[in-house]
């Protein structure tokens, strides 16, 4: 006897507010979980140009309020976890709503890692070469094509991504507190070296349909189901979407989580070796003691040139005070030719950013 | 009590999913915090929130919040409840829960229908160390705590 593919629902929303988007989440993650909805994967796109921070981030730290309010980017707060995110109608947000027992695994990075590579399958029959990075993005060649984050309840998941399919690098530096910000004019290029786009890629962007098929695809192989399209929420989810777009677009909601910029500051550091000029930009969380994120520019060889940013992947998130054990424990695993240029000298550079908090973050060197 | 290297504090209330873990408190309130099994499910806890004290929360929204590794999840709420206070330990240190889920509680609240009432939600005793060790089985989840 041949089993019936399961069936899942598949919904194309089309372009979204913000404030739509994360209600949408809120209420096909809560009917999924009272069981008033299938196992879902949904598609949207961004009406307004939009900053979605993290469910536990601070917008404070994170954005840059003025430029946001002074330009008309919107900022909410996404359901799910992770970083700041800037997105507007060239981003193509996938999502998944499912139950565990679906996925056959409780562990959470391990349901992380099959939806990311999955989607990254997906985009890969675009004809670009996209790769799960761990902990949670999906690059092209080293540089982030799609980030990911989740959010669940009880036995139900809400798992997604946005993809860029075009993006303006220049508008998410100045909207996005990251560590670019003493880069000036090198900022865009630098941000380049990280982030890619499909019409970049390609040559041009490729039709909305497309994208959204061969992710279908590749969900559809991967789980063995077939998809079935809905157009539109249930009456119960419908119900609840306006309760939670009542909530999520007010203040309360998107400030819920409020901390001081001063707690986040961004550090600048330059070390000079044999090797070459390094600098490094971190920005960090002085309460928890963790590096939310580092980058390395300056003048000098390392090959593969990607080991650059999995060095950042592997800083990202990380404690603070052990900062060079995580250099170290990179550099154990990771085969790289630099020439003159050592480990000890990322080390320096960051040791000298560091420094400077004593001196109240200015621009350092040493 | 472990099962799979899962902890299991007999003395302890659970919810039936075995999420969470509740402790009567002698002035009334109760204690919350995370089981063994939902830090190994969750991986490395980033952050913590819990919600201000005073703030009332009705049955189904979570008293707290937690992420790991891009992830967002409630420590669920069975019972209408006042928030009495987070733990400022765990608070700011949130890797404690994956080092000592029993020790770093979470949050005490203050159910709103009274102690007992709010206790017969829970599963104690044999009861939970049953469903306990069925759930590490059924799943196959096997119990890792972060070195300090």
């Amino acid at each position: 006897m041949i089993a019936e593919r399961a069936r899942w629902r598949v919904i194309d929303f089309g372009p979204r507010t913000a404030a739509q988007y994360v209600a949408t989440n809120r209420a096909i993650l809560e009917a999924r979980q009272q069981g008033l909805a299938p196992n879902t994967l949904s598609f949207l796109s961004f009406s307004e140009p939009a900053a979605l921070v993290g469910f536990h981030q601070s917008v404070d730290q994170e954005l840059r309020r003025d430029y946001c309010q002074a330009h008309g980017i919107t900022i909410q707060r996404r359901v799910s976890g992770g970083g700041a995110l800037y997105v507007d109608s060239t981003v193509v947000g996938w999502e998944l709503y499912l139950d565990r027992r679906t996925i056959g695994s409780s562990d959470m990075l391990d349901i992380a890692r099959r939806i990311c590579e999955t989607a990254a399958r997906g985009i890969r029959s675009l004809g670009v070469d996209a790769r799960f990075r761990p902990r949670n993005d999906i690059e092209v060649g080293g540089r982030k094509i799609a980030g990911t984050g989740g959010t669940y309840d009880g036995d139900v998941f809400l798992y997604h991504g946005s993809l860029l399919v075009d993006f303006d690098v220049e508008r998410m530096l100045r909207v996005l507190k990251i560590p670019a910000e003493k880069l000036q004019d090198k900022a865009i290029a630098s941000a380049r070296e990280r982030v890619a786009n499909l019409k970049e890629l390609l040559g041009e962007a490729p039709p909305m349909e497309r994208v959204l098929g061969v992710m279908a695809q590749a969900f559809s192989e991967e789980f063995g189901v077939d998809f079935e399209r809905a157009d539109a929420l249930s009456p119960a989810e419908d119900d609840k979407f306006r309760a939670a777009l009542a909530e999520v677009e007010t203040s309360e909601w998107v400030e819920q989580v409020s901390r001081p910029a001063a707690e986040a500051p961004m550090l600048e550091g330059v070390h000079r070796s044999p090797g070459g000029l390094l600098r490094v930009s971190l920005a960090v969380d002085l309460a928890k003691e963790r590096i939310k994120q580092a980058w390395f520019t300056g003048d000098f060889f390392v090959n593969p040139r990607r080991m650059v940013v999995d060095l950042e992947a592997a800083l990202r998130d990380s404690s603070l005070p052990d900062y060079r054990a995580t250099v170290n424990r990179f550099f154990d695993g990771y085969p790289a030719e630099m020439l003159l240029l050592r480990r000890e000298d990322f080390v320096a550079a960051m040791a000298c950013a560091l420094q400077t908090l004593a001196r109240g973050g200015d621009a350092a060197s040493g | 009590m472990q099962y799979n290297g899962c902890e299991f504090r007999p003395e302890l209330h659970y919810d039936k999913d075995f999420q969470i873990w509740i402790r009567p408190e002698q002035d009334g309130t109760l204690t919350v915090g995370m089981t063994d099994i939902s830090q190994t499910i969750a991986g490395k806890i980033l952050h913590v929130r819990v919600r201000r004290p005073g703030t009332l929360r009705p049955r189904g929204k979570p008293v707290a919040t937690v992420e790991s590794g891009k992830w967002a999840g409630p420590i669920p709420n069975l019972f209408d409840c006042v928030i009495e206070a987070g733990n400022p330990r765990v608070l700011a240190e949130p890797a404690l829960l994956n080092i000592e889920p029993y020790e770093a509680w979470v949050a005490r609240v203050r159910p709103s229908g009274g102690v007992e009432q709010a206790l017969q939600r829970l599963l104690t005793g044999q009861q939970a160390a049953d469903g306990y060790a069925e759930r590490c089985r059924k799943e196959d989840i096997h119990c890792k705590r972060s070195a300090r």
